[in-house]
């Protein structure tokens, strides 16, 4: 399927029809932010669902126009649980911040002007839409027929992602620019890169998971014990197991996703706390090595797990979400997040806000994590307000906060317009105070729970207690919701009205996207090849009139600082 | 070295030292294409896509994920006959020994073409390329006669995890060797004119998968007969 791509020396013209354009361009630019484009719709699709699941929990009784069709019927609810997490965690935790933004800038900051196969990658592109299509789907359609369809297109959407790994990586290994030597790439690149690299190992395990749940259900075959006994079970028991069912088969498939997903986000925040600190990263080759830890130790957590369970969904939960907490090298990023932050001026924009927040929640996240990996207190929370709460805002929140600051980041490079700062830094504070407020009670609601049954009295304040929360979260769920449509508001009005963005550089950054016009040329580079002199973070060199060196600046460009004092 | 590079957005002043003297440094750590030469000639843009090593990266990397495809198999496959109490076996019918010799054949003859290829012995190498292709197709086909056979004796991929396993990683390496019969296919057929990539390195990427496809199937056929 590699070999017989060779349209990757043809360009169309940008002239061309709507088709041509968008539909079916091979360029990674196009491909990058058709990627960003369905993350949007999935997220907003899938912030919706959790508003339904969220009010169904609150008010059962009320009728809501799409929650009516639920009938209260618990295995319609886990069926909507499911399609939630899939669109988030896949769609967007997955897609937005590795084929999104990874499309449309690793080639731009390594000096190619292509990815390494663009047609494969245009296919991957579509076999996404109907992964997003066949997932959807699955609501509409009766329970059984929609569980194979809904492994069905996960199966699609990590073939897809496959595609997707193998085209970063070859592309990072093989068509680096000149002068772009390994510890020069950028830590997004690193990121990216060592993603795929995991992807490319698991992923395949995933698609062979996918193969023998898939012949359980349609060929009668026995490899998954558990689903068989279900299967032998009277259709009374069999009603009770669907919901599980359901939401066993997401964690089975979601538990590489923490790697995944968080991986890149490590990469952005990474780049855009040294950009905005105007300094080096600290310990740069110890935060490649902690990257290539999370890699590794990602690989290990779900092959150990694949190969000694012999790729049984069930097997306990609970090690997914102890994993989740990533352990020393999560440490070591922390450590020098701090390091590259500490005595810095810091440059306070919605950027650098989102990263900045992205580390508070990571850090909080963290924190409950070491809670749940007390073994009785995880057995007694696994599916409770409290794991539903560490998940979400060690996993979800932070992972969006990472891409919501990319995007304020590379919004004027792919747009060349910007954002609007007030209306951003208003979405950034009303964000992230609300996701504390939905998200810290749903931990103390889980810790509630568990510490209950001690006396009757107890336990009626208790419950009392618990239901002004959970109608205290649902209060603060809607208002950050509603918070996210200033966002929207916010990025429709500046791609079309936004402030234009006269310079490449207007962040003074230093990576090779910004020697380029915004947005880029078809080309990417123009008729000349970039050529790259330095490492990826020269902040605040010693001696340098600028306090900062772009990669393409030969060493005899460099201004000194004593010259131009003069 | 004024002019090199053209950054007029760049608030760097371009330096003059003393008179362009100097010749100009080139990129310390050296590039993908590895020729020092003049400035100009390594700013100019080159020749895109510049470098068919991108094809033997993507093999070998593809050829990794496919391994890990089946070894995840393999392992379910050895952790469901050890924790089985009740182990049926699947005979493996003879034909499947007569298809190893002719996946195995297929190889050398392979490795021949290639070597006509390497002599620039184009109608050699169409032959024995072409021999390799049909042996695809034969051993393909011989693991239908495997199954037909199989079915003919009543076992079924339902039947029980055993024949399930043995339908499985045969179904799925027929599937990835159908892949390079339809790769050997596209060599064979392709013109190798102007384009990008030479049939040499067409040749060399679909022989490392071939060889792969075929070494994988000795590994599921060990496995399955080791694992009576």
């Amino acid at each position: 399927m590699a070999t017989d791509d060779s349209g990757a020396n043809h360009k169309e013209s940008p002239q061309g029809g709507f088709l041509s354009r968008y539909v079916f361009s091979t360029d990674h630019k196009t491909i990058g932010l058709n990627y960003l484009w369905l993350s949007l719709f999935s997220v907003f699709l899938g912030m919706a669902m959790s508003l339904l699941m969220r009010v169904h929990l609150v008010w059962p009784g009320v009728h809501l126009p799409l929650l009516s069709s639920l009938e209260n019927s618990p295995e319609r609810f886990a069926a909507l649980t499911t399609l939630h997490g899939s669109l988030m965690v896949f769609l967007v935790l997955t897609a937005a911040p590795q084929a999104g933004f990874g499309n449309y800038f690793l080639p731009l900051q390594i000096g190619a002007r292509e990815m390494a196969f663009p047609k494969l990658n245009l296919l991957a592109f579509w076999a996404t839409v109907a992964s997003l299509a066949g997932l959807t789907t699955t609501f509409l359609i009766p329970s059984h027929p929609a569980i194979t369809l809904w492994i069905v297109s996960v199966a699609v959407f990590w073939a897809a992602s496959l595609a997707n790994a193998l085209n970063f990586s070859v592309t990072t290994i093989d068509l680096r620019g000149q002068g772009m030597t390994l510890p020069r790439l950028p830590l997004t690149v690193w990121a990216w890169f060592i993603n795929a690299i995991l992807g490319m190992l698991i992923f395949s395990i995933l698609l062979a998971a996918c193969v023998c749940l898939l012949s359980d259900r349609l060929l009668g075959t026995h490899f998954f014990s558990l689903l068989s006994f279900i299967a032998n079970q009277p259709a009374g028991v069999i009603a009770n197991a669907v919901p599980i069912l359901w939401q066993r088969l997401f964690w089975f498939f979601a538990q590489a996703e923490v790697y995944v997903a968080m991986l890149p986000c490590f990469g952005l925040v990474t780049h855009l706390i040294s950009t905005f600190s105007r300094k080096p990263v600290w310990k740069e080759r110890l935060v490649v090595l902690a990257l290539c830890g999370v890699g590794v130790f990602g690989f290990c957590v779900w092959g150990e797990h694949m190969f000694s369970s012999g790729m049984n969904p069930f097997s306990p939960l609970v090690f997914a979400l102890l994993a989740s907490s990533l352990g020393v090298p999560a440490t070591i990023l922390l450590i020098s997040w701090i390091g590259t932050l500490w005595d810095a001026r810091v440059q306070l924009n919605t950027a650098m806000l989102f990263a900045l927040g992205f580390i508070s929640l990571f850090l909080s996240g963290g924190l409950s994590g070491i809670f749940l990996a007390r073994q009785d207190m995880a057995a007694a929370a696994v599916s409770d307000d409290f794991v539903t709460g560490h998940f979400h805002l060690v996993m979800g929140v932070a992972a969006t906060f990472a891409i919501l600051g990319a995007l304020f980041f590379w919004f004027s490079k792919m747009f060349g317009r910007r954002l609007n700062e007030s209306l951003g830094k208003t979405h950034f504070w009303l964000t992230f105070a609300g996701v504390y407020c939905v998200f810290m009670p749903m931990h103390w609601l889980g810790l509630m729970a568990h510490s209950r049954a001690s006396s009757t009295s107890a336990l009626a304040s208790a419950a009392s207690a618990g239901s002004a929360m959970r109608n205290f979260i649902t209060v603060a769920m809607l208002l950050t919701v509603f918070a996210q449509g200033l966002f929207l508001v916010n990025f429709l009005w500046s791609l079309f009205r936004g402030e234009k963005i006269l310079e490449n550089n207007p962040w003074y950054a230093t990576t090779l996207e910004w020697s380029v016009s915004s947005p880029p040329p078809a080309d990417d580079f123009g008729p000349r090849d970039p050529v790259v002199y330095r490492g990826a973070y020269e902040f605040s060199l010693p001696g340098v009139a600028q306090d900062f060196v772009p990669q393409h600046i030969a060493p005899e460009q460099v201004v000194k600082a004593r010259q131009s004092a003069e | 070295m004024p002019g090199t590079t053209a950054t007029p957005d760049i608030e760097i002043i371009v330096e003059d030292i003393g008179g362009g003297g100097g010749g100009p440094v080139p990129p310390p750590g050296g590039g993908d294409d590895g020729g020092g030469g003049d400035d100009d000639e390594s700013h100019r843009r080159r020749d895109w896509p510049a470098s068919p090593r991108r094809y033997s990266t993507a093999i070998a990397l593809g050829l990794v994920a496919i391994l890990m495809f089946f070894m995840a198999l393999a392992s379910a496959f050895i952790v469901l006959r050890r924790g089985s109490g009740v182990w049926v076996t699947v005979h493996l019918p003879v034909v499947v020994w007569a298809n190893t010799g002719v996946l195995l054949a297929s190889s050398f003859t392979l490795e021949a073409a290639r070597r006509r290829l390497a002599l620039a012995d184009l109608r050699g190498f169409r032959k024995f390329w072409m021999v390799t292709t049909v042996l695809g197709f034969l051993f393909v086909a011989g693991q239908l006669v495997a199954w037909r056979q199989l079915v003919a004796q009543g076992v079924y991929i339902a039947s029980n995890q055993g024949s399930s396993f043995f339908y499985i990683f045969t179904g799925a390496h027929a599937v990835h060797l159908l892949g390079g019969v339809g790769a050997l296919v596209y060599v064979l057929a392709r013109k190798f004119g102007e384009t990008t990539v030479s049939r040499l390195t067409a040749a060399e990427v679909a022989s490392y998968y071939w060889h792969f496809m075929d070494g994988l199937w000795i590994f599921l056929l060990a496995l399955l007969y080791l694992g009576k």
